[in-house]
């Protein structure tokens, strides 16, 4: 017991609005994931692995003769980079994988939601805790391809000005995608393990098959199950290349659609759980 | 007034978890107390504005509790269960939940190292919460509530898994915080002498009802006309003796209770001295809140008696 028992004086001064509140869950977040080891090696690993695969194969692309100039359709080869999908599993399952689950865990949900701040600035400051993160392998090495490939004269300025603005879009796109998802598995259980399984599942779980069924039977509206595929397909078509097979203005609306109802599931889950016990 | 209802209901399904409680619970340190299943934990919810009532409307701290940000504000939560985050120290969770709660870096810091210190987290604060022992995880989740000094303070159980020490500690915490000045508190507790300890004003709530609410000290006071008489020997016998001399005498666990007339106290000693039993008090009929609790509570489950 403290010998300086009542000192402490009524603090008269008026608080911060909610986006300040938000904000602090945001900054705490990401300065935990920063400082933890396994986070640490996962996004540099990922970071570095993607944009180091990405630029060879722009590279590759631009040397080997294919009887046409270098434009935007070159991009669509690192934007569909297979370590992204890889990194951006392992990625979403290390770091995301416990944003929920972890103070479903802990119980820490209930003093969260005592104070001044709703389920959906909790879900939003979450979000905004893993999508950055998820971005350094989705959006960072596409955006780093295009600008050491214009340092090294392969494209001109306009163009990777172009194709870095449309790796933004396609990349944001991938980044919602599994900020949703991965969100979404945290939510179902208080075992962040089980959350993170979730991901490799709905990633590989999904991809492989359709890819391999597709090959089996032939009929390539299979790949509409994948997500990897959807998104190919969208940034393929984003970036002028020709057709993966399979309609990138459906893959484009599952995307959205599945990210959506994932954002949604998880919004009512949150509302859902039990704030008080006992 | 600190919370002001009107018909305020919650239901789930079947259940009418809060039915129509209409309460006015004044400024100052409140205690709530009901058996398992009496809707304190889903008042409190209610007041925290984390449930939707079902029908009627609730008030805290003149906000409406529709108002949710407004009203949590204000408050500061402790709930019963283990709720700290785990990884974090003490001093960075306590700031943690000053800064979502709407307080500057700078001021949420100096707040937190503040109330650790009030209550006695001082030394430990750079700790991981994980390695506290309950009765410093208790004092973490005070030095939470308080960290953003609101006008109401909701202590759910928070004697909860403590030693006769800790008890006594987190009680004098709680003591302290109920008799500061513009500072209100509603200790939700089983522990009965807890709540006697700390608050003026009760409200006892079973099956969602408000079965009595009023200041302690009236509510245990009971009625005026009537005597409490504490004897030891066959009590049974003495309220039927009493009987048989025409005073109207209940034999309960907390004693005899029996009307005031004339020559009353000559009918006492008189059957004292039939009996051989002895007489230990007689005069006003004061109960424990746990008597008094245990009464109104039997009074609900039989109707009419």
């Amino acid at each position: 017991m403290s010998i300086t028992l009542p000192t402490y004086s009524r603090l008269e001064i008026p608080l911060l609005g909610r986006r300040q509140r938000v904000w602090a869950i945001i900054a705490t977040g990401l300065r935990k994931e920063l400082r933890r080891p396994a986070a640490i090696v996962v996004m540099a690993l990922g970071a570095a692995f993607t944009t180091i695969t990405s630029i060879a194969i722009l590279f590759i692309a631009t040397i080997i003769p294919s009887g046409q100039a270098p434009n935007l359709t070159f991009f669509s080869g690192p934007a569909s980079n297979f370590f992204v999908l890889f990194f951006v599993s392992l990625m979403a399952s290390v770091i995301g994988a416990g944003l929920i689950a972890d103070d479903l865990q802990s119980m820490a949900f209930t003093l969260y939601l005592s104070r001044p701040i709703t389920q959906l600035d909790y879900l939003l400051a979450k979000a905004a805790i893993l999508a950055p993160l998820v971005a350094m392998v989705t959006i960072l090495p596409l955006l780093l391809a295009a600008l050491v490939a214009a340092f090294l004269g392969f494209f001109s300025w306009t163009i990777a000005l172009e194709a870095m603005g449309i790796s933004i879009v396609v990349g944001g796109l991938l980044t919602l995608f599994y900020t949703a998802i991965t969100l979404f598995l945290s939510s179902l259980s208080r075992r962040k393990g089980i959350a993170g399984a979730g991901v490799f599942a709905v990633n590989f779980g999904l991809t492989i098959p359709a890819e391999v069924l597709t090959i089996v039977i032939g009929n390539r509206s299979i790949l509409y199950l994948s997500p990897w595929d959807n998104y190919v397909a969208v940034a393929t078509a984003a970036f002028g290349a020709s057709s993966t097979g399979i309609d990138w203005a459906v893959a484009l609306a599952i995307l959205l659609g599945v990210t959506v109802l994932a954002a949604l599931v998880t919004y009512v889950r949150m509302k859902a759980v039990e704030v008080i016990t006992g | 007034m600190l919370v002001e209802t009107a018909g305020l209901t919650k239901v789930f399904g079947e259940v009418r978890a809060v039915d129509d409680l209409t309460v006015k619970i004044p400024d100052g340190a409140i205690g709530l107390v009901g058996p398992n299943g009496a809707g304190k934990t889903t008042f409190l919810r209610l007041l925290l504005s984390l449930l939707r009532p079902t029908a009627g409307t609730a008030k805290v701290l003149g906000r409406d509790i529709e108002d949710g940000l407004a009203v949590r504000e204000r408050i500061g939560y402790m709930p019963e269960h283990d709720c700290l985050i785990p990884d974090m120290t003490g001093v960075g969770l306590v700031s943690y939940m000053g800064r979502v709660s709407g307080l500057d870096r700078d001021t949420a810091m100096s707040r937190s190292h503040d109330v650790l210190q009030f209550v006695g987290v001082e030394e430990e604060r750079y700790r991981k919460v994980a390695e506290y022992s309950t009765g410093m995880k208790q004092k973490v989740k005070l030095a939470q509530a308080m960290v953003h000094d609101p006008q109401l303070y909701i202590f759910d159980e928070p004697t909860t898994g403590l030693d006769p020490r800790g008890r006594s500690e987190m009680l004098d915490l709680v003591g302290t915080i109920a008799k500061s000045p513009g500072r209100n508190v509603i200790l939700s507790s089983h522990l009965l002498p807890d709540v006697e300890t700390i608050c003026k004003y009760i409200v006892i709530l079973d099956g969602g009802h408000q079965i009595a609410a009023g200041e302690l000290s009236q509510l245990l006071s009971g009625a005026t006309d009537r005597l409490r008489i504490d004897v030891r020997g066959d009590r049974d016998a003495f309220a039927r003796l009493l009987k048989d001399a025409g005073f109207d005498a209940d034999a309960g666990p907390s004693g005899l209770h029996v009307s005031r007339k004339p020559g009353l106290e000559a009918a006492v000693f008189e059957t004292a001295k039939s009996l051989g039993a002895e007489v230990r008090y007689m005069g006003k009929e004061i109960r424990s809140l746990e008597e008094l609790f245990l009464e109104l509570v039997a009074r609900t489950e039989k109707p009419g008696a």
